[in-house]
């Protein structure tokens, strides 16, 4: 398949869409399938051949639209008219969008979620761009879309490293979490010697409440399987993997699908696109560890090995899977990469901030009213993000923080909620922007709960290999759980605040290094609430038991003199 | 003497044979920031700090103070040269870095300022500088060590590491004094049996990986793993699958903490109170370093010692678990002497008394060729020096010889050198390319040996040819393998020489007259006569004609006999042929198998490997010995055994059972006029004996062993009971040369040393002070030897009734030795016979039923042992096991055939 080819596939595809009055766009995402996304469907095909519109209307189930927490989403795209999104979509409202909008042009208005809200106004789709837009299982709607064209290009009119240079100009950066500039990783890889390179990206995404990934790779498999093979054309490597979570067994399936149909098409594979490139793609696909998103976990567990970090260097760049240099990028890093190419990297670096570029997709969950995916510009404010797109808190409770960054992040108040989202304004406030999950809590959430929620977590997921985290992280918990449960003293505190330290200074991987991070953010912002389990037995939130004492003093053990440590001391200057 | 027998290895930790550092000579401008930027002008100020003068070398500052290592040292072991300690858990000199305990963190300065990095996985950079005591650094070894110490048992007191654990050294260092973390610690398995003679406490175990590393790294053999998770994280082993790697108590050895505990030595001593002796293994020819901790005349442990000449710094179980028989309750305590049929307990001078008079009585009526001696390889130099020159001088006979001695064909030099073998995990690469084992399975005989080969093949370029009847460990790196038939190796190595003779027929290292002597060995007698597949003979033969450096390795199994003459020729050709003559090696398995050579334990040669014909060290020894040297060779091993009782009519045997070898060979001992056996236990041939002389082991006495590359070592007494009468090998022999007219001029054993350093030109100078705690080998080039040429190589025709017997030793054979050490007795071989698949198959037997196998001269009842290593049409029967005597099939047949017939139903 060449370029020619491709064009006529889109033109060929375009017309046969075109053919029909009316596309109903069903999404078939997790949280639509789980809140009854199959009945709607099956009604709306019962109410499509009642009706008897065959010929006129096209069913297609699509990836996710947006507005999890309002699913089942239907979307309307009637020949000549605007789109129309249905929100909480009821097999009986099915019906009902088929007799009278389908069939008669009249919206079924109670069910309408106006397209002007700040929900869609506020965002700027540019990876999500196709996600419930087109069927995630066709080559072709894919392709419709401009789909490989930019793959074309690249293998057609570009160098591998023009393709590098034009990445580090877009100003990408690695959308996991840490923010390493892309480009730049790229030409490391592109530049070491080896006579095998490989290609991986991360799809083991594992923080709770973030499923920007899994949504990306169910809507758009394409997208990435795309950006790879660029990425693997710019590095110079003719292998790829996949690292699916395990708990991701649809975007295992329909990646696995999308393989097989650009395979089939020769737009993966030897020689694909009619150029001298070869680039494979497999699954991998994980088993549960959180741990393994960690890049050389990651690796190790491709490897077969049993998933656990090594230190860094060598870099993945340098040594990575077999001792080979290994590019590795987040899913939605590589979902990034088409769109640069297609537009130019001037056009990408014009959104977002200085430092921080393009739009990043955010996983919104928690006490707002809309709950869902959302792609914003970088540099949006927490607040637009709360009260725009999330429409605020339900029943005008007061905003408390939200969490970014997962059990890796921190927590930000509301103080700080006109800070922009990008990477160092996020980290001047001790948390990060992570992967993408944003855990919004009002006032009926207790800090200290919340940081216990968060340990427990990382003490469940640690791997056990070095000893602080191992060991730190359940001691941190404990010591958490000791003031929730109302048996701490004071002294609990300052060993809590030095405990958190020294994880994070002499932990092996990320995992451990930030797993204290939400302890020490609520420790920073709010220091009150901690204090006041302690002195008053008192949670403010009420969600804490409270129900024991602390133990007698002899018990405790006696303090020590202090070690003047950089760290402990920035943060008790807070 | 060369540069190779100069005595000790360096005193390096991390990199033999890299260049000595230049230590603490302060280097200029070696500070960050030292280096100006380069003058424009061309100014007078050195635009860089002075490199370092090697290229290979790197300088950089730890704690304010200089030092240039090689490239890729690691940040820990530069600290280590400036003898700055950085505490480490998981670090182990001999292991990859992990970084997983995090003690060894430490401040180095990058371009983000100084950061906290793990010195142990950290190679040094240029410049570099290295803070290891800040307040921060300080801080984070109390942290790290309190986590340590959160889950682990306080149980010091009771734990045998106690006293000589890192983790109690590194808190009472390091460690913060009180720990704020009060929570309850973590329960896991405590004596918990990973095998049988390793013990596990996961409570104690910090989880440094330093066991599944070695098992990894050395062994090859991935026995210990980590299970479960996070904080219940432990490491365990296979469900079902103990520990049987053979060296791996070594994990016990490298363990910091006192997770991992010797079961043998378990709660028998407390590292304070203990003796450390530092002395070999006497197990195998190796010569193994080791350290014998010792308390009240009794030994209570083994350790490893490293020698990076020898043995690295490992041991293999054999040599660290079975040493119960040094202690033993059956030890003889007293003399023996038959009286009215019975031994009977008698003084020294009694017994002495009547060994003297009996010899002597029966060299007047019989002559001195009616008398002879067998000495062993299992016995130090001095032992047999003494054996041999007592009987050559005084007595006046050549009948001399031990066990494999005369009686196999042997090489005098040994291996050219056992580091060309080896790849510690600092240096570079083995020297060997190409290693060849013909009839020795390194994995059953010389344990370290296989460690050696496992490292040198995995993470050097060597590759292996294997040839042996049995499919040995070692097969599995996937060099050629010859499964040859049993006994047919000379045509089948003849036949190598001769397809390695196409390869190099370009080149000039074949002699001229080589393809006359290997013409016979078709490829149609290698498919038909030795049953292998030509295709892989073909890649040996390529393999060691390209070869730079190949070493070419055989052992006593295929060595023995006339076919054993056989076999080393071909092997002459083929090391000819391939240019790799000076590396051909013949390998005694026994501690003292060279030894033993070496000082003249032969019938046909004098000490130093001299011909009997020698008349210029005759002239010496006769000076020295005081007395005229008998001129007639002598009658080897087998053939004294064979004629006892006829042409023999006195046998002296120190430290031999050949009783236990062959039925046949006890009822000649039993015929003959005079027997005296001098040993540790009352073995068969000793109960057969008239006289029976309690002597001591390699453990209570001072003595030097040569180990199979030619290196001399000392084993010095660690233990000595007082109660027993039992004395030294070289006293008794010198209280007898004294009966019998001589005057030997020995105060202690170190004159012995001494006199062999003097008489021996390749020992000369190797006194016991010489010889130093890592020993010397001695220069290959001391002894003269003719110029080795292309010899007529036979093969005699195998017979293909029955099943051909495969030989050979395993390590837990269950000999007198092995068997004093209950708990071992579970690895043990046992009364067995290793049988192939297909055989079994076709018989209706499984493993464990009873076979009855026999031969013309005789019959064993033996379990069945299913063994696919085995070649097909032939069994595997060891020598040395219990009650099971190879002997009584062999007669003498260095390949016997035998009838296998299912035996008797089991009891049960």
């Amino acid at each position: 398949m060449n370029r020619a080819d491709l064009a006529a596939m889109a033109q060929r595809e375009q017309d046969r869409q075109d053919a029909f009055r009316c596309r109903v766009l069903c999404c078939a995402s997790t949280p639509c399938l789980s809140s009854g996304g199959t009945a709607v469907r099956e009604a709306i095909e019962k109410a499509i051949k009642d009706g008897d519109l065959d010929a006129d209307v096209q069913v297609v189930s699509t990836g996710c639209m947006g507005p999890c927490s309002r699913g089942p989403v239907v979307t309307l795209k009637m020949r000549g008219a605007e789109d129309v999104v249905y929100e909480q979509v009821t097999p009986e409202a099915a019906t009902r969008i088929i007799q009278e909008h389908v069939a008669k042009n009249e919206p079924v208005k109670e069910f309408v979620f106006p397209n002007d809200a700040p929900f869609f106004a506020k965002q700027h789709k540019v990876v999500l761009a196709n996600s419930g837009q087109i069927d995630p299982e066709s080559l072709e709607d894919y392709v419709a879309r401009g789909g490989y064209t930019a793959l074309a290009h690249v293998l057609r009119e570009m160098k591998p490293d023009e393709v590098c240079e034009s990445i580090t100009r877009s100003g990408l950066r690695g959308r996991g979490g840490a923010g390493y500039p892309t480009g730049i990783k790229w030409d490391l890889v592109r530049k070491s010697q080896s006579d095998k390179k490989y290609v991986v990206a991360n799809g083991d995404e594992g923080d709770p409440g973030a499923y920007m990934d899994r949504s990306l790779m169910e809507s758009d498999p394409h997208r990435i399987l795309e950006g790879m093979a660029i990425a693997g054309y710019a590095v110079g490597a003719e292998q790829g993997f996949i690292y699916v979570r395990g708990e991701y067994p649809v975007a295992a399936k329909r990646l696995e699908r999308a393989i097989r149909a650009a395979e089939r098409r020769g737009l993966l594979g030897s020689r694909m696109v009619d150029s001298q490139f070869n680039f494979r793609i497999d699954i991998r696909i994980g088993a549960g560890a959180f741990v393994c998103g960690e890049e050389t976990a990651l690796m190790a567990s491709i490897m077969g090995k049993r998933g656990q970090p090594v230190p860094r260097p060598p870099y993945p760049s340098q040594s990575g899977l077999w001792g080979k240099p290994t590019l590795i990028n987040n899913v939605e890093t590589f979902g990034s990469i088409a769109p640069i190419i297609l537009n130019k990297a001037e056009w990408f670096a014009a959104i977002g901030t200085d430092k921080s570029k393009g739009t990043k997709i955010f996983a919104l969950a928690g006490d707002v009213n809309t709950t869902g995916l959302i792609e914003v510009p970088m540099g949006i404010t927490l607040r637009e993000i709360v009260y725009d797109i999330g429409g605020g808190i339900p029943d005008d409770r007061a905003f408390k923080a939200v969490q970014t960054g997962g059990p890796s992040g921190g927590c930000i108040p509301a103080q700080y909620l006109d800070t922009p989202v990008d990477y160092e304004s996020l980290r001047a406030l001790g948390s990060i922007v992570g992967s993408g999950g944003l855990i919004i809590m009002d006032e009926r959430s207790c800090m200290v709960d919340v940081a216990k929620f968060f340990l427990d977590f990382c003490a469940d997921e640690s791997c056990g290999k070095c000893a602080p985290c191992r060991v730190g992280t359940v001691q941190i918990y404990k010591l958490l759980d000791k003031i929730t449960r109302g048996a701490a003293t004071l002294a609990d505190l300052e060993t809590l605040r030095e405990l958190c330290v020294m994880v994070q200074e002499t932990s092996l991987c990320g995992l451990g290094q930030n797993a204290p991070n939400p302890v020490v953010s609520t420790l920073r912002y709010f220091y009150d609430e901690y204090e006041a389990h302690i002195r008053k037995h008192k949670c403010a939130a009420g969600v804490c038991a409270l129900n024991e004492k602390p133990m007698s003093p002899a018990v405790v053990a006696p303090p020590r003199p202090k070690r003047k440590v950089a760290r402990l001391d920035e943060l008790e200057a807070v | 003497m060369s540069d190779k027998a100069s005595g000790k290895a360096p005193e390096m930790k991390h990199s033999p044979g890299q260049p000595a550092p230049t230590g603490k000579e302060p280097l200029p401008a070696n500070k960050p920031g030292g280096a100006s930027a380069p003058g424009a002008g061309g100014g007078a100020v050195p635009a860089k700090p002075e490199a370092p003068a090697n290229p290979n070398d790197v300088s950089l500052t730890i704690d304010g103070r200089s030092v240039t290592v090689p490239k890729g040292t690691l940040v820990v072991d530069a600290a280590q040269k400036l003898g700055i300690e950085i505490p480490v858990f998981c670090s182990h000199p001999k292991l990859d870095p992990v970084a997983c305990c995090r003690m060894c963190l430490v401040e180095i300065s990058g371009p983000r300022g100084p950061m906290l990095q793990t010195a142990c996985s950290v190679p040094v950079a240029p410049d570099m500088v290295v803070s290891t005591e800040t307040e921060q650094v300080r801080a984070v070894q109390e942290a790290n060590l309190a986590f340590m110490l959160l889950n682990h048992p306080l149980d010091c007191p009771i734990c045998d590491k106690g006293g000589e654990c890192p983790l109690q050294d590194q808190t009472m260092r390091y460690g913060p004094g009180i720990s704020q973390l009060v929570e309850p610690k973590r329960h896991k398995n405590k004596q918990y049996l990973i095998s049988d003679t390793i013990v596990l406490d996961q409570e104690r175990c910090v989880v440094c990986w330093r066991c599944i590393r070695y098992l990894e790294e050395w062994e090859d053999k991935p026995q210990l793993g980590l299970f479960e998770r996070g904080g219940a994280t432990l490491i365990d082993i296979q469900p079902g699958k103990p520990v049987d790697a053979k060296t791996g108590g070594n994990i016990i050895d490298i363990c910091p903490v006192g997770a991992l505990t010797n079961r043998v030595a378990r709660f028998a001593y407390r590292p304070w109170e203990i003796d450390r002796t530092p002395s070999i293994c006497t197990h195998c020819s190796i010569g193994c370093n080791l350290r014998m901790d010792s308390r009240t005349h009794s030994v209570r442990r083994i350790v490893g010692r490293e020698n990076m000449a020898v043995n690295d710094q490992w041991l293999c179980d054999k040599g660290r678990f079975a040493h119960g028989w040094i202690n033993d309750a059956q030890r003889l305590q007293t003399p023996l002497v038959r009286k009215n049929g019975n031994l009977v307990a008698a003084s020294w001078s009694e017994a002495l008394e009547v060994v003297a008079s009996k010899l002597q009585s029966i060299k007047k009526t019989s002559g001195a060729e009616s008398i002879g001696a067998i000495g062993s390889a299992k016995l130090s130099n001095e032992s047999n020096y003494l054996l041999q020159r007592l009987f050559r001088s005084t007595i006046g006979t050549n009948n001399i010889d031990h066990r494999a001695g005369a009686d196999v064909a042997a090489l005098p030099t040994g291996l050219p050198a056992l580091v060309d073998l080896m790849k510690p995990q600092y240096g570079p690469d083995p020297k060997a390319d190409v290693v060849m084992l013909v009839g020795v399975d390194p994995s059953e005989e010389l344990p370290i040996l296989d460690v050696h080969l496992k490292r040198a093949v995995r993470r050097g370029k060597t590759q292996l040819i294997i040839v042996h009847p049995r499919k040995v460990e070692l097969t599995r790196y996937n060099g050629p393998y010859l499964g040859c038939r049993p006994g047919s190796e000379a045509l089948l190595i003849n036949g190598i020489a001769k397809l390695a003779l196409k390869q190099v027929q370009n080149s000039h290292t074949a002699p001229a007259d080589a393809a006359g002597f290997v013409a016979d060995a078709t490829k149609e007698a290698l498919r038909t006569v030795c049953g292998v597949d030509v295709d892989e003979a073909k890649r040996a033969a390529e393999l060691l004609a390209k070869a730079k450096n190949a070493v070419i390795i055989y052992g006593p199994m295929v060595a023995q006999g006339e076919q054993g003459k056989q076999v080393r020729n071909a092997l002459t050709n083929l090391a000819l042929i391939t240019g790799h003559g000076s590396r051909l090696a013949y390998v005694g398995l026994e501690a003292n198998s060279q030894g033993c050579r070496d000082v003249g334990l032969l019938p046909n040669a004098l000490p130093g490997h001299a011909p009997l014909s020698d008349e210029k060290l005759r002239k010496t020894l006769e000076k020295t010995w005081g007395g005229p040297i008998a001129t007639k060779a002598g009658k080897s091993y087998s053939q004294m055994l064979d004629g006892a009782g006829s042409d023999l009519k006195a046998l002296y045997i120190m430290g031999a059972n050949p009783a236990s070898e062959r039925p046949a060979w006890a009822a000649k001992l039993d015929a003959l006029d005079f027997l005296v056996v001098q040993d540790l236990f009352l073995t068969e041939t000793a109960q057969l004996a008239d006289v029976v002389l309690p002597a001591v082991s390699w453990a209570e006495e001072d003595g030097t062993f040569t180990n199979l590359e030619r290196r001399v070592q000392r084993a010095p007494k660690a233990v000595r009971s007082p109660d027993s009468k039992a004395a030294s090998d070289w006293m008794i022999l010198d209280h007898l040369a004294a009966r019998l007219g001589a005057q030997w001029p020995f105060a202690n054993v170190h004159g012995v040393t001494a006199e062999i350093a003097k008489v021996i030109p390749a020992y000369h100078g190797l006194t016991w002070d010489a010889l130093g705690d890592q020993g010397v080998q001695w220069d290959a080039a001391a002894i003269t030897r003719a110029k080795p040429t292309m010899q007529p190589v036979t093969q005699e025709t195998i017979s293909t009734d029955g099943y051909s017997v495969i030989g050979g030793t395993v390590l837990y054979d269950d000999g007198d030795l092995f068997a004093k050490t209950p708990l071992m007795q579970n690895m043990a071989f046992g009364a067995a016979v290793g049988i192939n698949p297909a055989d079994a198959a076709k018989m209706g037997i499984e493993t464990g039923s009873l076979l009855k196998v026999s031969s013309a001269q005789g019959e064993l009842i033996l379990a069945a042992r299913v063994d696919p290593s085995v070649r097909a049409g032939s069994v595997w029967i060891p020598e040395s096991l219990p009650n099971a005597p190879v002997g009584a099939l062999r007669n003498g047949a260095a390949v016997p055939h035998v009838e296998i017939t299912p035996g008797p139903k089991s009891a049960a």
